[in-house]
């Protein structure tokens, strides 16, 4: 195949380059986005077609342990969605069948990403001891550029050095835990609250309530990896799940994080499940976005629930109790020595369950009511609020109106008294408005600065859609997308699937911290320090931030 | 004679504990010492001498005839084939083997069909749990083991994990953990328990039900001593900060009833209200989870799999080796050590079979072609998983002639070029 391609005459959407709906070309050379091509070079014809960066997912579970014992809790999802290898162009042989459902096999994500115009995606939560299964996972996850965020929010050498007001100590092992493991980001879910249902505490349910077993308060953690992540210069700042997820009047709670921030970058993830006013069931979502709005230091993907089958996984483990008593459905609790949880729950979000209803009618909110859509990322942190296949559909309520009001007259009303979407939001996202959410928006957040924009030197990862009055119809099935240069997807059909490229980074660190970490793995790892850090990890590390 | 070589922190896979602070000491190329190794991890890296040998149709042949031959037997077979995963290879080499699966539309089998199918099935219907070893060290305050004593099979479970190991939160070890045995007629629990029970084999499942019952504030009345006493645990139970319940999902010689592992998860599970609880599942030897784990990211489904019909379906109802034994498959290919058990190997040798792991050379029952390999973790780098499914790196301390791992890429590669429109 050839390394040039020229993409004719579609309708460019590159909000990052200030390109709004302009006919223009395209050019690839070597992977690359180029200025121009020599004539002869071969074409794409996308005249009539709207062009734009390949999707960027800030937030999924795609490929970690917790995945994977979601997986096989699951056969039943599963045979009803089989999924065999797709007819590739060098051969059948090359590709992979599996099986879908919400928590699809490794190929099958990759090639249902790859599908639906999103060529590089973030696991958002993995347990650093189980490093090496996501990397196994990501190699087996084809067409898409991955890594993931490693979870250290409840974990213990970082909570002793919080307690210890080491902050210095703190960040030299974020650092040493980023490069050890082959991790692009320091994410946090529930802080504290892990350790608490582990050590017998249950949860934290403020900010500034204290871990008893060490003495420390979600704030302290907050603040200590907020700044972590900061003075390294990761490429993506703090990533956040608060505490309380998923429980009435946690939009306290959510707020009280991000001003705890005090103008420190930040990124809170899915807050459609923090955002909810109480004590009984109620839409905050307008107080969390307008915080959001009026903090430019701030980021956040929406999280939004989708009506249908989904299954809950997170390292969240005491909410995933609580779901299990709740539902009655069945139950999946590991907890991970020294570092943190994992809890699992399939669930379905029904449109005639109140709660459900709300938490829809929410993460609508939010998105309509943002004010800085380079700040506010499409998600549904997947498959939690639902299958990254329904980012169309959700795609479509965002950009018509009436297609959101229908549904809206279809959805239990019964706590939707109040809430801002019941009055009337008029706002249709524009398409340009929608590439800034899906690609643009999380690549710059993401610190990734060959991605999400169709600029000169930009990797060449593009998506080509067929205009279609059907807005979820057009995103759900993409004419051509292209990974690195390589069409992967021709027709709609998806005809190559190349190995992605691993995105991580390894911070430098005070080597002193070393004889301290390695006396405390003799003490209390059931692992070896020297067995610990991940070998092999493929491709160069990303860049710091200047 | 050349002097001895040191190689540390080598991970020891005879039982699923996946030790990983093996001191290992090489002198001209044989294993002398291995250290602490217990004698399960003794008798794993023995002295690492293995054969190393090519064979078709028993006489000695170069590898690329072998792999001719292999792979022109399995593309004619495809559809009909069997791939049996035993347990000694390295992830990286599961994962050739269920692409080789796949593209054979074969089905996949492994050991854990016969020793583990009724814990993972359990775990599908209700969930489960668990917690990572060192969980059971650092938190585990109340520790009951359920019809099994660890000591015989999993001798450093309670030296590293369960027992006399200081935690994070046990600060005096073993001093500072109640620990409880239950024995199931026979099958005895921890000897050096602070309390035990004895239950009938009949009253096993019963106990297990309104041991849960009690713990879900629904205790019974006028029960049996054995029942009376089972139930009576529960209040040690709750009181614990974090319950462990230890049982060993390996098949022993004793009978034992298959409801129990069901029993554990859903009374495990209820422990999480009052307090917090996790039921630690003993493994065997070699990756047995991590063939699991690589068919679960691949396939979906933990074992038993079959790709006959383009896309993975879950084959749980049937072994593999029972389908076998029914006619279903004209070729077979064992990945692993051909130190199957007598079943496996008189069912094995009636169809065509292709063996490729430690030992092939040497297989019980007759082989088409047979590739020697290293053996993971002693002639292997690469990833092995726990019994608690944590993923270890593997640092092997012999350098072999050929690696399973690369073997079987080969024979992939022989494989594409053989199927119809395939482009390479």
């Amino acid at each position: 195949m050839s390394t040039r391609l020229r993409i004719l005459g579609g309708t460019v959407h590159d909000p990052a380059n200030g390109v709004d709906g302009e006919v223009r070309d395209i050019c690839i050379e070597d992977g690359h986005i180029v200025a121009d091509l020599p004539g002869g070079a071969p074409t794409l014809d996308a005249r009539g077609m709207i062009v734009m960066a390949g999707g960027v997912d800030i937030h999924s579970h795609l490929a970690s342990s917790s995945c994977n014992h979601a997986r096989r809790l699951l056969p039943e999802e599963r045979s009803a969605d089989p999924a065999p290898a797709p007819a590739l162009l060098d051969g059948a042989a090359s590709s992979r069948s599996g099986t879908g459902g919400t928590v699809p096999t490794t190929f099958t994500s990759g090639y249902r990403y790859a599908g639906l115009g999103y060529t590089t995606v973030f696991d958002a939560a993995v347990a650093p001891v189980m490093a090496r299964h996501s990397h196994a996972e990501l190699e087996d996850t084809p067409c898409v550029d991955g890594g993931f965020f490693a979870l250290m929010g409840n974990d213990e050498y970082l909570l002793r050095q919080v307690a210890a007001g080491e902050k210095e100590r703190a960040r030299d092992y974020a650092a040493w835990l980023l490069g050890a493991t082959g991790a692009y980001a320091i994410k946090i879910v529930n802080p504290g609250g892990v350790e608490a249902w582990k050590s017998g505490q249950r949860n934290l349910s403020g900010i500034d309530d204290v871990l008893t077993a060490h003495g420390v308060t979600p704030r302290a953690i907050l603040e200590t990896l907020a700044d972590s992540a900061n003075q390294l210069q990761l490429p993506h700042p703090v990533h956040i799940h608060c505490n309380n997820l998923g429980l009435p009047g946690n939009v306290a709670v959510t707020l009280a994080s991000m001003q705890a921030m005090a103008g420190r970058r930040a990124h809170f993830t899915h807050v459609q499940f923090h955002s909810y006013g109480g004590p009984g069931w109620s839409s905050g979502a307008a107080q969390v976005i307008e915080y959001v709005n009026s903090h430019p230091e701030l980021s956040v993907d929406v999280g939004q629930v989708m009506f249908g089958p989904a299954t809950t996984i997170t390292a969240d483990g005491p909410v995933e109790y609580l779901l299990h008593k709740s539902s009655g459905r069945k139950w999946v609790n590991i907890d991970i020595e020294l570092e943190t949880g994992c809890g699992i729950v399939p669930f379905q979000y029904k449109d005639k369950a109140a709660v459900s209803a709300l938490q829809w009618a929410i993460g609508l909110e939010l998105f309509l009511l943002s004010r800085d859509p380079w700040r506010v990322v499409l998600s549904t942190d997947h498959p939690n609020g639902g299958s990254f296949l329904s980012y169309p559909a959700l795609i479509q309520l965002l950009m018509d109106r009436s297609v959101r009001e229908e549904r809206l007259k279809q959805v239990n009303p019964k706590l939707l008294a109040g809430s801002a979407l019941a009055d009337g939001l008029t706002r249709e996202y524009t398409l340009n408005e929608v590439a800034i959410i899906t690609r643009a928006g999380p690549a710059r957040l993401l610190g990734l600065r060959q991605k999400g924009h169709l600029g000169t030197g930009a990797d060449a990862d593009v998506t080509v859609y067929a205009r279609n009055a059907d807005i979820a119809q057009m995103f759900a099935t993409p004419r051509y997308v292209i990974k690195g240069g390589t069409l992967v997807v021709e027709e709609g059909q998806l005809r190559r699937a190349p190995t992605g490229r691993r995105l991580h980074v390894r911070p430098g660190y005070d080597d002193a911290l070393l004889p301290d970490l390695k006396r405390y793995f003799d003490a209390h790892s059931t692992i070896a320090f020297e067995n610990y850090p991940v070998q092999g990890i493929p491709d160069d590390p990303l860049p710091l931030r200047p | 004679m050349s002097p001895d070589q040191q190689v540390e922190h080598v991970t020891c896979l005879g039982c699923g504990c996946g030790c990983d602070d093996i001191s290992i000491t090489v002198r001209d190329g044989r294993i002398v010492d291995a250290t602490p190794a217990c004698p399960v991890g003794q008798a794993w890296f023995g002295d690492g001498s293995a054969p190393w040998e090519v064979r078709l149709a028993g006489k000695p042949v170069g590898l690329e005839d072998a792999l001719t031959e292999a792979a022109t037997l399995l593309t004619k077979s495809r559809g009909r084939v069997l791939v049996y995963l035993a347990p000694d290879i390295t992830s990286q080499a599961q994962r050739a083997a269920v692409t080789l699966a796949d593209i054979l539309g074969a089905a996949v089998d492994s050991s854990t069909s016969d020793a583990a199918a009724g814990g993972l099935l359990a775990a599908q219907r209700r969930g489960r749990a668990t917690a990572t070893l060192g969980e059971i060290r650092n938190r585990g305050d109340v520790l009951l083991f359920w019809g099994v004593d660890p000591n015989r099979r999993y001798p450093r479970f309670l030296s590293r994990y369960a027992l006399d190991p200081a935690g994070t939160q046990i600060p005096n070890g073993r001093a500072g953990r109640f620990v409880i045995a239950v024995n199931i007629g026979a099958d005895k629990g921890l000897a050096e328990a602070d309390l035990t029970i004895t239950l009938e084999p009949s009253e096993e499942v019963a106990a297990l039900s309104l041991m849960r019952a009690a713990v879900l504030d629904h205790p019974a009345r006028d029960q049996s001593p054995g029942l009376t006493g089972a139930i009576g645990l529960i209040g040690r139970l709750t009181d614990a900060r974090y319950a462990v319940l230890v049982h060993d999902a390996e098949p022993t010689d004793l009978p034992r009833n298959p409801l129990r592992v069901e029993g554990l998860i859903a009374l495990t599970q209820a422990l999480n209200g009052p307090t917090r609880a996790a039921l630690s599942s003993l493994r065997g030897g070699g990756n047995l989870a991590g063939a699991e784990s690589v068919l679960t990211w691949q396939t979906g489904y933990p074992f038993s799999v079959d790709y006959s019909r383009g896309y993975p379906r879950y084959a749980a109802g049937e072994r593999g080796l029972d389908r076998l034994a029914r006619g279903a498959f004209t070729a077979a290919l064992v990945v692993g050590s051909s130190k199957l058990d007598r079943e496996a190997a008189a069912t094995l040798g009636d169809i065509p079979t292709i063996v490729i792991g430690p030992g092939a050379s040497q297989a019980p029952f007759t082989t088409r072609v047979a590739i020697d390999t290293g053996t993971a973790g002693i002639h292997e780098a690469g990833t092995a998983y726990r019994m608690d499914e944590v993923p270890l790196s593997l640092r092997p301390p012999l350098t072999g002639q050929r690696t399973a791992v690369e073997t079987l890429h080969q024979l992939i590669q022989a494989v594409r070029t053989r199927l119809p429109g395939e482009k390479t």
